[in-house]
Order: C-alpha cells, then structure tokens, then sequence
C-alpha cells in the first residue's frame, strides 16, 4: 500500500505523564508490527507548524488518533489542520480496564505499561483493518 | 515572601515519523528529571494549538529551549508562532552529526547506539540550560545541591566522602551505569574521566578536584564490583 493510502495513526506523545508514552508506542505497535503495510505515522508536531504537505495529508488520508489526556492534543490539532479523525482513542479508556496500574513513567513503560500499550495497539489495529479493507496480522 | 527561581522551559518536537524525534523527547526527559531538575520545565509542543492562552504564555514567562529532531524545526517555528523568540533552538540531527546512525522510534528496538545519542543530545541541553541561565544572570541562585522538585522527580543520589565531607551526588549511580555502558574501566587511568563525566551535573570546586577524583574512583569502583 502507498503512503499517501494508508491510515495515518497520530499520537500526542505528551512528554509530561506515561499516558503520552504509552500513545506513543501503541502507535509504533501498530505501525511498525501489527500492521505495517496499512498504517503509518506522521509528526504531530508537523500540523502544529502548519507545514503544508502535513495537512495535505490529514486531509486526504483516514486518520486515527491517540491522545493520552482529556486535552485531547492529537485529535484537535488533526480537526485544526482541516482534517477529519475516524475514530479518537485516549490511553484512559484501556487504562481504566487496569485500575490501579502503574504503567511506568514519561520515559519508560513497565511491564504494565507495554500490556497497556498493547491492548490499545490491538484495538487501533482493528480500526485500521476496518478503514483500510484490508487484512492486517492478528 | 521568596522570589520564585528562574526556570528555563525546554520544547521537544517529539516528531513521530524519526528517530531523532524519539531522541528529541526522552533526552529531554533526562534534562528534567536528572540533569537540571530544579531548572527546568516543559509542556507539550501540541499543546500549543489545542491549549489555551495559558499555554501560549509559556514562553512569554519562560525562557525557552526549543529541541528539534531534523531541520524542519517544528518546534521551533511552533513555539515562535505562539509564544515569542526562543531563547536557543537545538537540533538532534546537527548535534549528533551522522555519528549515531540506525537509531530506533521505538523503545523495544532501543540499543546501545540510541542510548549514547539521547546522552550526547541531553547534554547539550543541560549545557544550553546553563546557558540561558548564566545570560539571565540566575545560574547561581539555581545551583542550588536541594534535588526536590514539584513537577519533575530527580533520581536519588549517591554519596561520596571527600577531604572528609560526606556529599551527595544527584544520579551518581545513572553516571556510573552510563560509564559501564561505554566501556570505561575502574582503573586509576580513567580517574580524570570519571571526574569529568560527574562534573558535567554536579559542581565540583577546583581546589577539591584532587579529593573528589580519588572518592569517586573508589564509589565507582565499588559500584562496577557490585554490577
């Protein structure tokens, strides 16, 4: 699958709390492992600039956001850009499965964590399969 | 009332698409939990376009250090659109300068390269940091030993005795696994090394370097005889 056809998936990657590491490497997860070929990534940092080819993309590419906290970065910086989001996910929806988890900190998951992370991979990964049409690994 | 210390904001581009995005965000990190805890802050770079004012006051009230992972500065350009001229803007790619290829986005794939990256980028930003502070005139007032810190947690310290004075060193134990890590034996040759390496977080006076040289050869002695 091209680039320019795949599912963007964009996190936060809120560098303050876990919740923005655990987005980050649920992302990473579905792009890099559980479905590389259907999914990408692009800079979240790249819309907050404003760069052209950034937007373009949101705009005309599905997109799937992670966002670790309510301030819902990710998801209001695509909807800023111009772009549509498919479906919002928030690292608390998985996270509150797990009450009291210690899931590790902004720098590092536990084994806690990686769990976390890879709940809500599997979960990105089934919408990717849904938006895409395509088979992705289970 | 005390005066409230200077803290010099620090803005990761935390860019997703490249390793020196992953880089950029948890050598950051290392700053603020570690390196300069009691000088540093930070928020989210997206925060800026979802946030509200208060957000786009923080480098009105901060000054900043922007920390980008390519040339694209994003970072950079975000935090100027929103909140004013930066005080320095740092770039991954230019500071590591091709010597760190194959660098890892994500943390399972992290490898002894990444690790030797993220610490020559957090310390250029713990550099830049006293820096900034040292233009505001505020380097001393935040030299402070005191490692506490409400919105960032620095790593404990280890203690060392030197001319007979017991000192804490914050992180000494994260400084001596970092010295294992690239290979520097606890021989009396490396002893300026080891020096050097805890000089760069925790000040050392000049007429106590003798003492602190000869202490900190034995703690990480003991310390890679404990590994």
């Amino acid at each position: 699958m091209k680039q320019t056809e795949q599912v963007l998936v964009i996190p936060c990657s809120g560098i303050g709390k876990v919740h923005g590491l655990i987005s980050r490497e649920a992302t990473y997860l579905v792009t890099d492992e559980l479905a590389p070929d259907q999914a990408g990534t692009l800079c979240l940092a790249l819309l907050v600039k404003g760069d052209e080819e950034a937007l373009e993309r949101v705009r005309t590419q599905p997109c799937i956001t992670i966002d670790g906290c309510p301030k819902a970065c990710a998801q209001k910086n695509v909807a800023l850009a111009g772009g549509q989001t498919d479906c919002a996910f928030q690292v608390l929806q998985v996270l509150k499965q797990h009450r009291g988890a210690q899931p590790g900190s902004a720098s590092g998951l536990n084994e806690v964590g990686w769990a976390v992370a890879r709940e809500l991979a599997e979960l990105v990964r089934d919408k990717v399969t849904e938006l895409s049409g395509c088979e992705v690994k289970s | 009332m005390a005066e409230e210390k200077p803290r010099v904001g620090i803005i990761s581009c935390s860019g997703e698409e490249i390793p020196e995005g992953t880089i950029s965000r948890l050598a950051t990190r290392r700053v603020l939990e570690m390196l300069r805890p009691d000088q540093t802050v930070t928020l989210c770079l997206p925060l800026f376009l979802a946030g509200g004012e208060q957000e786009r006051d923080f480098a009105r009230n901060h000054p900043t250090i922007t920390v980008d992972g390519c040339d694209k500065r994003c970072a950079q350009c975000g935090t100027e659109k929103y909140s004013g001229p930066v005080s320095a803007a740092l770039v991954v790619s230019d500071m590591l300068n091709g010597k760190y290829p194959n660098c890892a986005r994500n943390s399972r794939q992290r490898g002894e390269v990444d690790r030797e990256a993220i610490w020559v980028v957090a310390e250029t930003i713990a550099a830049a940091v006293d820096q900034v502070l040292a233009e505001i005139g505020a380097a001393e007032e935040c030299g402070s030993d005191d490692a506490s810190c409400a919105c960032s947690r620095p790593l404990p310290g280890g203690m060392i005795v030197a001319n007979g004075q017991e000192v804490t060193i914050p992180a000494l134990k994260m400084i001596f696994s970092h010295l294992v890590d690239t290979g520097v034996a606890s021989v009396p040759e490396n002893a300026a090394r080891i020096l050097e390496m805890v000089a760069v977080y925790h000040p050392i006076p000049e007429k106590e370097k003798g003492a602190y040289q000869e202490a900190l050869l034995e703690a990480y002695q003991k310390h890679c005889a404990e590994a």
